[in-house]
């Protein structure tokens, strides 16, 4: 650490946090308001809180985001 | 006032590994089913995915199995953006993995169809049961691999991370001295741990909680207590951290 900045990440805890599992129902949905090119935050704020913070649920974000974005909505016929 | 809301875990999506594999079904008479309700923001492809999965409709075969196609294409990519937890593991072992996972997730989505509200496109919610399928056995791996040391997880000295440098100033040192007096005196066991192994060791969540037989809600929830007790304690003790996002 090196500065007030850096020890601000170390103890972040945002007000607002919507935690883990509140994000896996919604993760599809939320990613698809990303896609749509609007802002998921006004739908699902805890989640955008929670998703700068947690590396797990980012990771897993990041994950889906990427996968909707390179294989895209495939049509079953 | 700091909240953090434990909302109860899902029961559409369920993480870890499943030791069933997902194999092409037997074909079946067609009896065509109602289209999902509330499936305004899903298009025509999503509905026509649900109808055509269903067991008896005549195109379920060749509609899995370009699901599971795609669904493996995903895992596979997502296990090469993830390769930097999987040190050991490539070519055919990889594939094989991203074989695992396409299988689970397949099976996991032809048991929920009726969970899928037509809220978001039907492959960006078949996307996410393959993503959590690969983060579960990424984690798994690492774990098995390189579980936390004691010393990631034990207070017993204090981390580079805390320790002060010859150029910090009195009022820096007297902050770091504050924050380490806190970790050890304010924070639960529980809280200690889970704060020295993600915050100051960067021991990946999941793994601890594969470490600690727990789960990543319940480690995060840990560390969100952990912090914000640590923060109180430095703004008790006249070193308040105001930052953007300060409590």
């Amino acid at each position: 650490m090196t500065d007030l900045h850096e020890l601000d990440e170390l103890l972040r805890a945002q007000e607002g946090d919507a935690g883990c599992d509140a994000g896996i129902p919604i993760m599809d949905q939320y990613v698809d308001i990303e896609l749509r090119g609007e802002d998921p935050s006004e739908r699902f704020p805890g989640t955008a809180i929670h998703l700068r913070v947690c590396p797990g649920c980012r990771a897993d974000h990041d994950g889906v985001l990427e996968a909707a974005r390179r294989f895209g909505e495939l049509d079953p016929e | 006032m700091l909240s953090f809301r434990s909302i109860p875990c899902d029961t559409t999506v369920c993480r870890g590994s499943s030791s069933r594999h997902w194999s092409r079904p037997a074909p079946s008479s067609y009896h065509p089913v109602v289209p999902v309700e509330r499936a305004a923001p899903a298009g025509r492809a999503s509905l026509r995915w649900v109808e055509q999965l269903r067991s008896d409709h005549p195109r379920n075969a060749e509609t899995a199995a370009k699901l599971h196609d795609v669904l493996h294409r995903a895992a596979l990519h997502e296990l090469h953006r993830r390769r930097g937890q999987l040190a050991g593991l490539s070519g055919p072992e990889l594939d094989d993995v991203a074989q695992q996972c396409a299988d689970d997730a397949m099976m996991k989505i032809l048991g929920r169809l009726d969970d899928f509200e037509g809220l978001s496109r039907f492959t960006t919610w078949a996307y996410k049961f393959v993503i959590f399928e690969v983060s579960s056995k990424v984690a798994r791996h690492a774990w098995q691999r390189h579980p936390p040391s004691a010393g990631d997880l034990t207070w017993d000295q204090v981390p580079d991370a805390l320790a002060p440098r010859p150029a910090d100033q009195a009022e820096r040192r007297e902050q770091l001295a504050t924050l380490t007096d806190a970790i050890e005196a304010d924070l639960t066991p529980r809280q200690r741990e889970v704060f020295v192994a993600i915050a100051l060791n960067d021991v990946p969540i999941d793994v601890l909680a594969l470490q600690l037989d727990s789960n990543r809600n319940a480690i995060y929830k840990n560390l969100f207590d952990a912090r914000r007790k640590l923060r109180a304690s430095l703004a008790a003790a006249g070193h308040p951290i105001e930052g953007e996002e300060a409590a």
